[in-house]
C-alpha cells in the first residue's frame, strides 16, 4: 500500500524512530510571522517511551502533529518510521498515517454515531483486511485496553476513561511503529488518570510499544524513560528518567 | 488497499451516520420525499394529457362534433348524418354518439353516458367486456357498461343502480378499455339516453359521431370531406382527430397542468437546497471529525465519497419513499380529469417514479458536490482548531 516507499530509502528496523534536524514551524497570524518551533533537533530510539512537557504554548501540540504527519514543518529536516515527511505529497502522507502512527487526543475524538467497537475498526477500513481479519484486531485492541465489555456501547454512553481506552484501542489496532498522545490524562480525574498512565506502560513495557506523550502533569511524565522539555518553541531540557 | 473495499467502508460508514442521526434524516428524507411526491403526481398528471392529446402515426379516430360548439349539452346533431358519413370514401365505420355529462365544466368527477347503438357496439367492443355482461347489458334498455375508472370511483359493481346528470340507469357489467375516453363512461343504449334527454322532442339527436378511417394517412381528407359535405347544412359540423378534439376542450387544463409542473420543478429545487443545506449544517458541526478521520489517514477522496454518499443515500431513500406514495396514491384514486366531455387519465407510472428518484438522486448529489470538496480539502490541524 506504500507507494511511497520507490522515492524515498527506507529505513525501517534502525534503531531511531525519530530524527529531526533543525525543525522549524511558523504561522502567520495578522501579517505576522510567529515562531512556535525553532530549530529544534531531537532524535528518539525505536521502543522509547517519551514525555514531552513545557508550559501552555509552549508549542508541544505543534511538535507533535508534525511527528504525526497531520502539519508540515516551514524548515528542517523530518525521518519518522525512515520516512522522510517532507517529501511526501498531501496523499502520500495520509496513507503513512494509516500505517506508521497511532494518535490520541486529549479529548478522545471518537465519533459519537459509531459504538467503541466501530470506532475502533475504523482505521482499519485503510487496510486490506478481510472483515474476519478486522474482528480479529478489533477484539484484540479492545481486549488490550480492558474493555472488551463495553464494545456495543456508544462514547456517551462511557466514562471519560473508558472513552479514552477505545481511543487509545483505535491507536494501536493498525499496529503502528509511534504511538503519540496529547495529554492523554488531561481531561481525566485521578483515578481515571492513573489507569491510563497504567496502560500506556503497559502497552510500553510488554508490546515495546514507542510512545511520544505531551503531558504537563510531572507525576505523569514519571511512567516515561526520557523527558524532553519545550519552551517558548525551543528545546530547554533533554534529560533521562530515573524511575 | 482496494477501492472497492474502501467504498464499502465509506457506504458502511454514511448508513450508520444516517441511521443513527435518526431525527435528522427523517426531517430532510420527508422534505424530500414531500418534494418528489408533488412532482411526480403533477408529471403523472402531464404524461396523461399528453397521451390523451398528442398526435400519434397510428392514429384513426376522428370525432365529428357541431361546428362551433363546445360542449355536449350544445352539440346537437341529427342522428341521420351516420349513413352520410358512411357513405364517404376512406371511412370504415361510424357510431353516433350521445354524450350527458353530470358537469360540463372541468372537474374531477363526471360522469359521461355515451349514447351507442346496441349491436353495433357488442360487435366493436366485443373483447371488452365479458360474452354475459354484454349479453345482460342488449337484454336491458337501460343498462350501463360502465368503465373501470367509473366503477372504482363510484364504487359500482354489476347489478348496482346508479344516478348521473339525471339518467338512472342499471349496471350490466363493467368494461376494460386502456382508453381514457372509455374509463370514466358509462355506455348506454342510444335510443334509452336519446329517450332520457328528450325535452321536447330531441329524439334522434346525437352530440357526436365517433369516425374509424380505414387508413391513418386520411385523417384530414376524411375529416375535410365530411365537414363539406354538411357545410350547407342545418347542423354544420367540424371534424378533427380524436386527439385534437380533446386537446382543444383541454386547453385550459393543459396550461393549468403546465403551472403545475412549474410548481412541481421548484419542489425539486427544494429538494436541491434542503439536502445541500442538510449537508453543510453536518458538516459545519463534524469539521473536528474530519479532521480526526484524516488523522487516522482518510484521505480527501475517501471524505468526499463520504459526504456524496451520505447525500446520496438522503436523495435516493427519500425520492423512493416520495415517488412510491405518489405511484400509490395515482393508483389508489384513479382519478380522470374531464371537461367538456373529455377525459384525461391520471394513470401511475413506473417511469415517472424511476424518473422522479433519479432527479432526486442527481439533486442531492449536486447539492453534495460542494461539501464534500470543502471536506476533501480541509487541512488537519484548522479542523481541530475549529
Ligand atoms: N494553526 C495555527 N495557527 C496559528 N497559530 C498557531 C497554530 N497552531 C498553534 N499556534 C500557536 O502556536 C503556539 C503553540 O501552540 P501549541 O503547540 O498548541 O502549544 P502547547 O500544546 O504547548 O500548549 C500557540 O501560541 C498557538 O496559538
Ligand atoms: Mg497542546
Amino acid at each position: 500500500m506504500q507507494n511511497t516507499n520507490a522515492t524515498t530509502p527506507q529505513i525501517h528496523g534502525s534503531s531511531d524512530i525519530i530524527v529531526c534536524d533543525n525543525l522549524e514551524k511558523h504561522y502567520s497570524r495578522g501579517g505576522e510571522t510567529v515562531r512556535v518551533l525553532e530549530s529544534i533537533d531531537l532524535t528518539l530510539a525505536r521502543g522509547a517511551f517519551v514525555a514531552l512537557m513545557g508550559p501552555s504554548g509552549s508549542g508541544k501540540t505543534t511538535l507533535l502533529n508534525l511527528f504525526a504527519g497531520i502539519d508540515r514543518p516551514t524548515a528542517g529536516t523530518l525521518m519518522v518510521d525512515g520516512q522522510d515527511l517532507t517529501k511526501l505529497s498531501r496523499a502520500q502522507l495520509a496513507q503513512w498515517r494509516a500505517t506508521s502512527v497511532g494518535y490520541v487526543f486529549q479529548l478522545y475524538h471518537l465519533v459519537p454515531v459509531l459504538t467503541a467497537y466501530e470506532n475502533v475498526e475504523l482505521p482499519l477500513y485503510l487496510h486490506e483486511l478481510s472483515r474476519a481479519q478486522r474482528h480479529e484486531r478489533v477484539s484484540e485492541a479492545l481486549e488490550a485496553v480492558g474493555i472488551s465489555d463495553r464494545h456495543a456501547h456508544y462514547p456517551r454512553q462511557l466514562s471519560g476513561g473508558q472513552e479514552q481506552r477505545v481511543a487509545i484501542a483505535r491507536a494501536i489496532v493498525t499496529r503502528p511503529a509511534l504511538l503519540l498522545a496529547d495529554e492523554p490524562t488531561g481531561d481525566l480525574d485521578r483515578v481515571a488518570a492513573a489507569s491510563i498512565m497504567q496502560l500506556l506502560s503497559q502497552l510500553h513495557s510488554e508490546r515495546g510499544q514507542t510512545i511520544v506523550m505531551v503531558t504537563h502533569d510531572p507525576s505523569t511524565a514519571t511512567h516515561a524513560q526520557r523527558l524532553v522539555r519545550l519552551d517558548k518553541g525551543q528545546l530547554v531540557e533533554d534529560v533521562a528518567v530515573l524511575s | 488497499m482496494s477501492r472497492a473495499q474502501s467504498i464499502m467502508g465509506m457506504a458502511t460508514l454514511a448508513l450508520r451516520g444516517m441511521k443513527r442521526r435518526p431525527t435528522r434524516s427523517a426531517l430532510v428524507l420527508a422534505g424530500v420525499a414531500v418534494a418528489v411526491f408533488l412532482f411526480c403526481t403533477v408529471d403523472a398528471m402531464r404524461s396523461g394529457v399528453e397521451r390523451a392529446t398528442q398526435k400519434s402515426a397510428g392514429e384513426t379516430a376522428l370525432i365529428v362534433y357541431r361546428q362551433n360548439r363546445f360542449c355536449p349539452f350544445t352539440s346537437q346533431l341529427p342522428q341521420s348524418y351516420e349513413s352520410a358519413i358512411a357513405k364517404i370514401p376512406g371511412v370504415a365505420s361510424v357510431t353516433p354518439v350521445k354524450i350527458v355529462v353530470s358537469n360540463c365544466r372541468a372537474s374531477l368527477d363526471v360522469v359521461t353516458f355515451r349514447g351507442v347503438p346496441p349491436q353495433e357496439f357488442a360487435v366493436t367492443h366485443s373483447g371488452s367486456a365479458s360474452a354475459q355482461d354484454m349479453q345482460s347489458w342488449l337484454s336491458r334498455g337501460d343498462s350501463a357498461l360502465i368503465g373501470r375508472e367509473l366503477a372504482q370511483r363510484r364504487r359500482l359493481k354489476a347489478g348496482d343502480r346508479f344516478t348521473a346528470a339525471g339518467v338512472d340507469a342499471f349496471v350490466a357489467g363493467i368494461i376494460e378499455s386502456d382508453l381514457p375516453q372509455d374509463q370514466s363512461s358509462a355506455f348506454v343504449h342510444l335510443s334509452f339516453l336519446q329517450e332520457q334527454a328528450k325535452r321536447g322532442g330531441t329524439g334522434g339527436v346525437v352530440t357526436q359521431f365517433d369516425v374509424r378511417v380505414s387508413d391513418p394517412a386520411q385523417m384530414d381528407s376524411v375529416a375535410q370531406a365530411i365537414d363539406e359535405r354538411f357545410a350547407k347544412d342545418q347542423s354544420p359540423t367540424t371534424t378533427r382527430a380524436e386527439t385534437a378534439h380533446v386537446a382543444r376542450a383541454a386547453t385550459d387544463v393543459i396550461v393549468l397542468v403546465g403551472f403545475a409542473q412549474a410548481l412541481g420543478i421548484a419542489a425539486l429545487v427544494a429538494v436541491f437546497a434542503l439536502v445541500a443545506n442538510a449537508i453543510v449544517l453536518s458538516m459545519r458541526s463534524r469539521e473536528k471529525e474530519i479532521s480526526v478521520l484524516q488523522t487516522l489517514g482518510f484521505r480527501g477522496v475517501h471524505l468526499a465519497t463520504l459526504v456524496l454518499l451520505e447525500a446520496l443515500l438522503l436523495g435516493g431513500v427519500g425520492g423512493m419513499i416520495g415517488a412510491g406514495a405518489s405511484y400509490a396514491a395515482v393508483s389508489l384514486a384513479r382519478t380522470a380529469m374531464t371537461m367538456e366531455g373529455v377525459s384525461i387519465a391520471i394513470a401511475p407510472s413506473f417511469a415517472i417514479a424511476l424518473i422522479g428518484v433519479a432527479i432526486a438522486i442527481g439533486l442531492s448529489v449536486l447539492a453534495g458536490i460542494v461539501p464534500a470538496i470543502i471536506a476533501a480539502r480541509q487541512t488537519i490541524v484548522a479542523g481541530f482548531r475549529s
